[in-house]
């Protein structure tokens, strides 16, 4: 797996140059995140064949289209429906989906918990700008609070999503967040979330400098990547840090771990129970 | 009643002034157990009856920086430091801080005992260009042995690494440091069963055994002439090592939309924005080919290739 020292990571085996440069604005951290993605499947020696990206609506999902692997571009929300329904068809297929904040907590939430839920052998990677940022910049389930868009015209007032502990809550297997300045960490976390058992759920902190840091003065992507910097602590340093500077610090690495029953082999397991009765 | 007048009552006025302490100066970096040596040593010759001062500094010492301690014993002592050039025996935990404190090591009769592990200290590294000079000492061992007579220098964290508890390097030294002075060795055994956590307590005694045995059967020749160890590898070395890798840093012009993430985050400042606001690598020989650049290029329009040039060899 990660320690066969393999040729050197070549970002353009696994993307369709032809479609370059891709579509998304400059300093957008979905691109960052779609390199590090690729460097996890490189490094776990996935073969394009045997790669499945499904992805749904918006900036996000537009990200998966640059892969060149099995892609699937779904309707909005729907993602992890789909991919549900392609796992369980083709086992032998590493499913992985690409999802935004708004298609996956706002339209597809419902999805997302039952995923969690059912414990699937997939991954999900969602792309966490902040904003919907495709159609013009409208407020989303993680818009922080008092941050403008074009729907909160006087600030943000409505609660943040924390999109980690709901899978945790919903049962996912595995839950994680990095953010795309950590580019190593976040590469390692995915690979270490593709390599588990069970539904693995990754929250990637990304930036959306041209819809939402623009219209809230973060400035270009550079200060908006530090500034997420600032405001999280890795999740290995306990409580450490965060007691006396940062009371409301989030947390970044691997949130939670369970080994509980991956939905296939719980439909085998009862299926055998029942055949034998 | 102060502290002179009880000294007074117990030993004669005109003996404290003969019989000084004895100096240890203990030195290293952060988090290699400067402090834990020192207050072993402090606290047995303290149980051994003597007056004891220990001082210490350890300020930046979580990130790795300078820490020094002081520990004076004897009949009597008045002040916490040791003067330059007063330090009976010299222990270092890190080589570079064994060099740094040399001044202090009384001449000609001071014992130096030194782990020859070396830390490189961040602003050693004022260059990151692959086959840079290091600012760190040039001194091997074999130099320093020859200039001191009473030197001792092993490798007390491969000893540790090599009966698996890498951690307990400092109680080889400890070990090395017992032969050197006058104490019952069952009293070096309890104090350290003290200071270190109960789990622990068998490996240390394991290491200070090590440490001693390699002090009590040192032979200087023989040292000095086998000396294997690793050795702060000169400049003309480093550069030979790193001359075959080749770092060349490719920039698609085509899919860069000019967000200038790279140029804000490049460490050598080697990049920069050209008219047509595309990113533009202005100065080669700066780039250490760190990949930062291409770690954080959301438009994947910069690679970093990096070649080993065999020939070279």
């Amino acid at each position: 797996m990660s320690d066969v020292a393999q040729s050197e990571f070549n970002i353009r085996k696994y993307i369709r140059e032809d479609l370059f440069p891709h579509f998304m604005c400059p300093g957008c951290g979905h691109g960052i995140a779609l390199r590090a993605l690729l460097n996890a499947v490189h490094n776990l020696g996935i073969d394009k064949n045997r790669l499945a990206i499904v992805s749904g609506i918006g900036c996000s999902g537009r990200v998966g289209a640059y892969i060149d692997a099995n892609t699937f571009h779904t309707t909005h929300g729907r993602p992890l429906a789909f991919a549900t329904g392609l796992k369980l068809a083709r086992p032998d297929l590493e499913v992985i989906v690409i999802t935004g904040d708004g298609d996956c907590l706002a339209i597809g939430g419902n999805h997302l918990i039952h995923a969690c839920r059912r414990n699937l052998n997939i991954t999900c990677l969602m792309l966490n700008n902040e904003v919907y940022g495709m159609t013009g910049g409208q407020v989303s389930p993680t818009t922080s609070t008092d941050r403008f868009t074009t729907t909160t015209q006087s600030g943000n007032y409505e609660p943040v999503f924390d999109a980690c502990k709901l899978a945790e809550g919903a049962g996912a297997a595995f839950v994680g967040r990095e953010m795309t300045l950590q580019t190593p960490a976040l590469r390692d976390l995915i690979m270490e979330a593709i390599a588990h058992e069970g539904f693995s759920f990754v929250e990637v902190l990304s930036d959306c400098t041209e819809v939402f840091g623009r219209k809230n003065d973060m400035g270009d992507s550079m200060e908006m990547v530090l500034a997420q910097k600032s405001g999280f602590r890795s999740n290995s340093y306990g409580t450490a840090v965060d007691e006396p500077f940062k009371p409301r610090g989030m947390k970044t690495g691997v949130l939670h771990r369970s080994e509980r029953l991956e939905y296939a082999a719980a439909y085998q397991q009862h299926h055998a129970e029942k055949s034998s009765t | 009643m102060t502290e002179r007048e009880t000294l007074k009552a117990d030993v004669p006025a005109e003996s404290l002034v003969h019989q000084r302490p004895t100096n240890v100066l203990v030195v290293g970096v952060g988090g290699q157990g400067v402090i834990m040596i020192s207050k072993v040593l402090a606290s047995l010759s303290k149980e051994l009856g003597h007056q004891v001062k220990q001082s210490e500094v350890h300020g930046m010492a979580k990130r790795g920086g300078a820490v020094f301690s002081h520990v004076r014993f004897g009949p009597a002592v008045f002040s916490p430091t040791i003067p330059e050039g007063e330090a009976d025996i010299l222990v270092a935990l890190e080589w570079a801080e064994g060099l740094r404190w040399l001044p202090h090591l009384k001449q000609d009769s001071g014992t130096f005992i030194a782990d020859t592990q070396q830390i490189v200290p961040p602003f050693a590294c004022r260059n990151r260009s692959r086959g840079a000079d290091l600012g760190y000492p040039r001194e091997t061992v074999p130099d320093v042995m020859e200039k001191i007579a009473n030197s001792f220098a092993l490798d007390a964290v491969g000893i540790a690494t090599e009966m698996g508890v890498a951690k307990a390097a400092n109680t080889v030294l400890l070990g090395t440091l017992s032969a050197a002075l006058d104490f019952p060795v069952e009293a070096w055994k309890s104090v350290i069963s003290e200071f270190v956590p109960p789990k622990t307590i068998e490996a240390n005694i394991r290491a200070f055994d090590a440490g001693r045995d390699w002090a009590l059967s040192f032979d200087r020749q023989t040292h000095l002439k086998d000396w294997t160890g690793r050795t702060v590898r000169s400049p003309a070395e480093v550069v030979d090592s790193a001359a075959g890798i080749t770092s060349t840093l490719e920039i698609t012009e085509e899919w860069c939309k000019g967000c200038d993430i790279c140029i804000k985050f490049c460490p050598e400042r080697c990049l920069a924005m050209d008219a047509r606001q595309i990113a533009i690598l202005v100065d080669p020989d700066r780039c250490t080919g760190c990949r930062i650049c291409e770690w954080l290029c959301p438009d994947l329009a910069i690679t970093v290739h990096t070649q080993t040039n065999t020939d070279s060899a």
